[in-house]
């Protein structure tokens, strides 16, 4: 057992001073090698979920821990990819894969050595010496992953990395991703709005519903391990078992969005 | 075949006989500034060869730059061109300096924290839109008439735009990018030195921009009162003799060295903050 939270519930006063519930009760375990994905429609709280694991956000009831101990805050053995980019523009590629190993006072030699392991593993070893604002978004993505990893993190925790591409490269980066996950066999916890994004990649899925953020179904899946043991991707992609699946969850999340919108008006007419 | 080869020899004919120099391209590949400079500086002729106002108030370009070489090597109130430039250049950089080296750390510490931000925004905020020459009388008082009180002129006129900027800049870090470095596990201390500060950079340095400006703006307030060199007292004394063409000499001098300050600036604007604009 990894990452967990028990009963975990997040309240916070918004603008206007009403309080807004923006996680209600979430049970929710990240097992070892696993590849968790929080999938929703937005406002949903699976972003305070992911910051609550990175300890970027307290929990304001319940119980969040990794690896039985209380997350307190912020820490090297949670990595986060972020859904916008956050890389350095003051730093080359290079560096900003191993700004961590920097923190920790590794030496440039060292720091050199890694970088251009991690950049290999992403597919951008020709990129090292490259300014950020000279890649592309996915590219830049790619190297926010390196970053994450240089630092040998125990969980990966991204928050819709690949939501601001185009379908194309959101499809290679998934594929890339899978591949980091086997070779790497690291835990991640993944957020996505994207339902084939979700199937593709989860282990397990969690389906969340707005208003307050709670979990409404839970999915345990294989595509992933279909794909990671050499399956064609288009294949699996098109599987019958795929795309009844996504209906089903289309369905599901649309039917939960709905319900939330009819209820004012009925207690209206009521 | 030799149809083929007549044409080529036709098109390689026409490209040498094309000058290798277009004219109507250069003309329109200038700069328009350059274009308006000329316009100005040609109505100035003109204005000055049809008499439009006497010699006295408008003397003509040639006679001002006849008048930059006769300063030059003979000076004016007792000291050289380059003697009156040297002196305010000292001032304004030494202002500068000092303007810099406190500015920068307190924008940055009223960034991040609320107590320092809370003591010093009001009395900043207060005394930025003062013109100098409000408070010169004050400062004369106070610090007397020597040099410390021009320096400090010039330095209170820079130092609210270097504080405001840089504390601005502490603000237009996002949050992504410090959480980014927490998670990468950075303390406190890290995030400032490794984010903070250099995600500021950009900002800092336009507000040293603003801030030479500023500078140069104030030279001839701080001049004014018991100086015997600089190009703001140049140019003030000239213009108690009516020498008209000193005045001129002296404030393209002061033009000429804020702008050379201020391409320094945008130069290391360049070099430190390449990607600006692009992020």
């Amino acid at each position: 057992m990894t990452l967990a939270i028990e009963h975990g519930s997040v309240t916070y006063r918004s603008q206007d001073q009403s309080m807004v519930q923006a996680l209600a009760d979430i049970t929710l375990e990240i097992p070892e090698r696993g590849l968790v994905v929080a999938l929703g429609a937005s406002g949903c709280g699976k972003t305070s979920l992911l910051n609550v694991m990175a300890g970027f956000q307290p929990l304001t009831s319940g119980s969040a821990t990794f690896d039985g101990r209380p997350i307190a805050g912020p820490g090297r053995d949670r990595g986060v990819v972020f859904q916008k980019d956050t890389l350095y523009p003051w730093l080359n590629v290079r560096d900003n894969v191993a700004f961590g190993l920097r923190l920790q006072g590794w030496n440039s030699a060292a720091r050199h050595t890694r970088a251009a392991e991690l950049l290999d593993l992403v597919e951008l070893g020709d990129f090292a010496a490259a300014a950020p604002h000279q890649l592309s978004g996915g590219m830049r993505q790619r190297v926010g992953l390196a970053r994450a990893l240089a630092t040998d993190p125990k969980v990966l925790l991204m928050d819709e990395p690949f939501g601001a591409l185009d379908s194309l490269t959101r499809e290679t980066m998934q594929e890339l991703l899978v591949e980091v996950w086997a070779r790497t066999r690291k835990t991640i916890f993944f957020i996505t709005h994207a339902i084939e994004e979700a199937l593709f990649l989860g282990t397990e899925i969690v389906v969340m519903s707005p208003r307050p953020g709670r979990i409404v179904r839970r999915y345990r899946l294989d595509f992933v391990h279909r794909f990671a043991q050499g399956e064609d991707a288009a294949a699996v992609r098109s599987d019958p078992a795929f795309i009844a699946l996504r209906e089903e969850i289309r369905t599901l999340i649309h039917d939960t969005g709905r319900r939330r919108h009819e209820r004012p008006q009925l207690d209206r007419a009521a | 075949m030799s149809d083929l080869s007549l044409i080529a020899r036709r098109e390689a004919l026409q490209r040498e006989a094309a000058p290798s120099v277009n004219v109507f391209a250069l003309v329109r590949h200038l700069p328009i500034g350059l274009y308006s400079s000329l316009g100005l500086i040609a109505a100035w002729t003109l204005a000055s060869e049809f008499q439009l106002a006497p010699a006295l108030f408008l003397p003509s370009p040639i006679t001002v730059l006849r008048q930059f070489a006769i300063v030059a090597t003979d000076g004016f109130s007792n000291a050289t061109l380059a003697q009156h430039a040297g002196t305010s250049l000292f001032r304004v950089l030494a202002a500068f300096a000092i303007a810099a080296s406190i500015g920068i750390p307190l924008g940055l510490a009223m960034g991040i924290n609320r107590w320092v931000r809370g003591v010093f925004d009001p009395p900043i905020s207060f005394y930025w839109p003062i013109p100098p020459l409000a408070y010169l009388p004050l400062i004369i008082i106070w610090l007397g008439i020597g040099e410390t009180a021009k320096i400090a002129l010039i330095t209170l006129a820079m130092l609210a735009p270097i504080v405001v900027s840089a504390q601005a800049g502490v603000r237009s870090v996002s949050v992504g990018r410090i959480q980014a470095a927490l998670s990468l596990g950075a303390t406190k201390r890290q995030v400032f030195l490794h984010v903070i500060a250099r995600g500021a950079l950009p900002e800092i340095l336009t507000g040293l921009r603003i801030a030479i400006g500023a500078g140069w703006g104030t030279l001839v307030a701080a001049e004014l009162v018991a100086a015997t060199k600089g190009l703001g007292f140049m140019t003030l004394s000239a213009a108690q003799f009516l020498v008209t063409e000193v005045v001129f000499v002296g404030i393209f001098s002061i033009a000429a060295l804020a702008l050379t300050c201020l391409a320094a600036i945008r130069l290391l604007e360049r070099l430190l903050t390449p990607w600006k604009g692009k992020d």
